[in-house]
């Protein structure tokens, strides 16, 4: 029985293989290449993204000193809009925690070390009164949203701003916040400018640690933690939260969010596209799911999807502040945050699944 | 009268089966040599290891810093111990292969019982990290417990009795076959899937990666894999093609070690079936069993006859339920269904206050780590026992009567994703059990998937 079960199983593979050959006379499938994919993304993506950003940052270090030096309304107008464009540029600078900007030791990912939100205003007031030490676990007291507290007022008052920084302490703290962001973007951008972008181009497998599953995981991460931090806990669409909880945006002082989360959403295709920020568009990962099975139909998926996000994000008002707009009227951006919910799987898991990217450092044999 | 017939065609059978010669048969005594290198290697493996586990900080990943752990089915009351004793454990869990490596006598059976023992508790504490291969582990361990106290490893003048070596033998073979056979299916023959996307995801290997991205390299590989996988026990067992298959043995584990994650357990295959070979030149005699059969040996029988029987049935239950089996996972685990699909989804979870009918959305980080959510995302029964736990949790932070929904979207085997599970169902209201689960969405129900492509 078994004997010629097998003498069948046999034959017919025999058989498949033959046609498997007939089949494989244009056998190369598209066949894809992940370096050039890197190279793209290192080159007009990630390098160009800290090198503007680092730019502004340095912007920024400036008008905060001639503010400290002469603290009036209109040296803090120009702080406040040097503040605006680093925070923008931080958007697009903000999906690529690993390497450089990876955690090593205590220090953790760029991404929590200058972005945390919301911060604590006991933290950083206490700070100011005491000492402050950028290194500690307080991320929460520091970063590019403890700035935003020291200079904007959610009242508008730019005056009483201006009053708040007749304090030493205060102008050392906004000195010290900002010299800190501006050191650990240099870091970054040096390791990357010195070696770490061919290290990262030349990595070019899939198993974890390798360059596309880092880029892919973060860039999942990026696009999740918007919808989750920038628009489901203000929403108050957390399970246990019985009311929306505006003061948890992102960018709250200022009044930003909005602009904000637009600049995050297109940095998130940006890297679906592998398009930089001057139009030069190489290979992303939608090149590279071109090249995949089943990838033609996810990529039409994924972008009928991605017009759904666009129009849900077109419909949400520049003005007034996002956290007023989730008091008043919720519904837009309720919307935009089903859409993106809708959004998720084929960046999370589909994507991942037909790329054959791991995630996790042991495969499951189930899948 | 056909009724008849069949009777006494069953009676003559059954008597024509002369049990006392297969017995006596098996309990012929042969040299220990293949068995001394079967325990010798799987024990210095095991070792190997248990110290790997510790030094990749796998304990504190795996088991101390997860705030959630799966259970399997009857094991709920499993709990993973603090990470120091997890250590301790996992250093006893070391010493105990070593044991079994070189140990004889009382040492011997401490050692097998201790590694039985301390291998199952740690693969029971997460249903995440089930493997095959790591039940493979806990059923050989299982085994060398109940084996009679071995020789010493280098005395290769002993005898033990056959048995010893079928039961491994037929252990192994079961392995492999249940994997060829559960390969015998459309995906994998027909559209070479998944090979078709794990081979070229793969094509920085050294000298085949350039290979892999041809189409006809991942039918060869699933053929070949199949065939492999069915046939390898019987050209092990027959001995002029013993050494050519051990090599295809050894070429076919590396090269799924080069491909997958797996860690060590291609080496544990390539350990595993040096059981096939006798390791001597001289021919040697088999002697008659030393004394008549006792009733201790009549005890191990049953047993062995009763778990043969178990590991040959089990796997076939998920025939009793409906839909496809890659699917729906009903009757998947325990099959040796290995490196079989590509699976992945997205698990939404929403969590409704049944008194103020607010709805919210779980962010499932907080709670699971990547491997945890990767794999609860596809599997019916953890998305249950997640969402049982999300109720729970919800409930003590002030949520009335949390009823608990999931909207999960899988892909199989690049297919577009659809829905897993019905999204209007709640979870809370469910239980897990052997009974089919109603709530999973058949996969011939959604349309894309029934055309197959």
């Amino acid at each position: 029985m078994n004997r010629r079960f097998y003498s069948t199983a046999l034959l017919l593979a025999l058989l498949v293989g033959f046609f498997a050959c007939e089949e494989g006379e244009t056998p190369i499938q598209n066949s894809f290449d992940r370096g050039e994919m890197l190279e793209n993304m290192a080159q007009n993506l990630i390098i160009p993204a800290y090198t503007d950003l680092q730019t502004r940052v340095g912007a920024l270090e400036s008008s905060a000193e001639s503010f400290t030096q002469n603290p009036d309304v209109n040296s803090l107008q120009s702080l406040q809009a040097a503040w605006e464009a680093a925070y923008s540029s931080w958007q697009y600078a903000n999906a690529y925690n690993f390497g450089p900007a990876g955690e090593e030791g205590i220090r953790r990912s760029l991404l929590e070390e200058v972005g945390t939100f919301p911060v604590s205003e006991e933290k950083i007031e206490n700070a100011i009164t005491g000492t402050a030490n950028f290194n500690d676990f307080n991320r929460d007291a520091r970063g590019f949203l403890a700035v935003e507290y020291l200079i904007f007022e959610t009242g508008n008052s730019n005056a009483t701003v201006v009053e708040a920084f007749a304090s030493q302490n205060r102008k050392d703290f906004l000195l010290g916040a900002v010299a800190d962001i501006e050191r650990r973007v240099t870091e970054v951008l040096s390791a990357w400018n010195s070696g770490y972008a061919s290290e990262f181009t030349q990595n070019r497998g899939t198993d974890v640690g390798s360059s596309t599953s880092m880029l892919y995981n973060e860039f999942v991460k990026s696009f999740e933690s918007a919808k989750n931090f920038k628009l489901g806990l203000p929403l108050g669409r957390r399970p246990g939260q019985t009311q929306a909880e505006p003061q948890l945006v992102e960018a709250w002082y200022s009044g930003t969010s909005t602009t904000m989360l637009k600049e995050h959403l297109q940095a998130i295709e940006r890297i679906w596209q592998g398009r930089g920020g001057q139009g030069q568009n190489g290979p992303g990962f939608r090149e590279y799911l071109q090249s995949v099975e089943g990838g033609a139909a996810l990529i039409e998926a994924t972008e009928a999807q991605m017009t759904a996000v666009k129009a849900a994000l077109e419909a949400l008002p520049d003005s007034p502040p996002l956290s007023e707009q989730i008091q008043l009227a919720p519904e837009p951006a309720d919307r935009l945050h089903t859409e993106l919910q809708k959004q998720t799987r084929f960046y999370k898991s589909d994507m991942s699944s037909l790329l054959g990217i791991s995630i996790t450092f042991s495969s499951g044999d189930g899948d | 009268m056909l009724l008849v017939l069949t009777g006494t065609f069953l009676a003559n059978f059954l008597a024509s089966i002369r049990i006392e010669v297969l017995s006596n048969k098996l309990r012929e005594r042969v040299r220990a040599t293949p068995f001394s290198v079967f325990r010798g290697v799987f024990g210095l493996l095991m070792a190997f290891g248990a110290a790997r586990f510790m030094w990749l900080g796998w304990i504190e990943d795996h088991y101390s810093d997860p705030i959630v752990h799966f259970h399997y089915w009857g094991f709920g009351w499993v709990e993973p111990f603090s990470a120091e004793i997890l250590y301790a454990i996992h250093w006893v869990m070391l010493l105990a292969a070593f044991g079994v490596m070189l140990g004889t006598r009382w040492l011997y059976r401490l050692s097998a019982l201790t590694l039985f023992l301390t291998f199952t508790y740690t693969e029971l504490i997460d249903l995440t990290y089930y493997l095959n291969h790591y039940y493979y582990v806990s059923i050989v361990c299982a085994l060398l417990c109940i084996v009679p106290s071995p020789p010493s490893l280098w005395d290769r003048e002993a005898r033990i009795p056959r048995w010893v070596l079928v039961v491994f033998k037929f252990q192994i073979a079961i392995v492999y076959i249940y994997a060829g056979l559960a390969k015998i299916n459309y995906d994998w023959l027909v559209l070479a899937l998944p090979l078709k996307i794990w081979l070229p995801a793969h094509d920085t290997v050294p000298v085949l990666g350039p290979l892999f991205a041809w189409s006809v390299t991942a039918y060869i590989f699933s053929w070949f894999g199949m065939l492999y996988d069915c046939l390898i026990v019987f050209f092990l067992l027959y001995k002029p093609t013993r050494i050519w298959a051990y090599l295809t043995v050894i070429a076919f584990h590396s090269l799924t070690g080069l491909l997958f994650q797996i860690g060590i357990f291609p080496l544990v295959m390539m350990g595993g079936t040096l059981i096939f070979f006798d390791f001597e030149r001289r021919p040697q005699l088999a002697l008659a069993p030393k004394a008549p059969v006792r009733p201790r040996e009549r005890v191990l029988a049953a047993v062995l006859l009763l778990h043969f029987a178990f590991q040959l049935i089990f796997p076939w239950r998920y025939l009793l339920y409906e839909g496809n089996v890659f699917w729906t996972e009903q009757g998947y685990r325990f099959g040796w269904r290995v490196m079989l699909m590509e699976k992945a989804g997205t698990a939404t979870f929403y969590v409704k206050d049944s008194q103020t009918g607010r709805e919210g959305v779980v962010d499932n980080r907080e709670f699971l780590n990547p491997h945890q959510e990767k794999q609860m995302a596809m599997q019916p029964d953890m998305i249950l026992q997640f969402a049982h736990f999300l109720g729970t949790h919800y409930a003590e932070k002030g949520v009335q009567d949390p009823q608990v929904r999931a909207e999960v979207y899988v892909t199989l085997n690049a297919r577009p994703s659809r829905l897993l599970i019905d999204p209007t169902v709640d979870l809370m209201k469910e239980t897990d059990s052997f009974r089919p689960k109603t709530w999973i969405v058949p996969f011939e129900n959604n349309a894309e998937n029934a055309l197959s492509q």
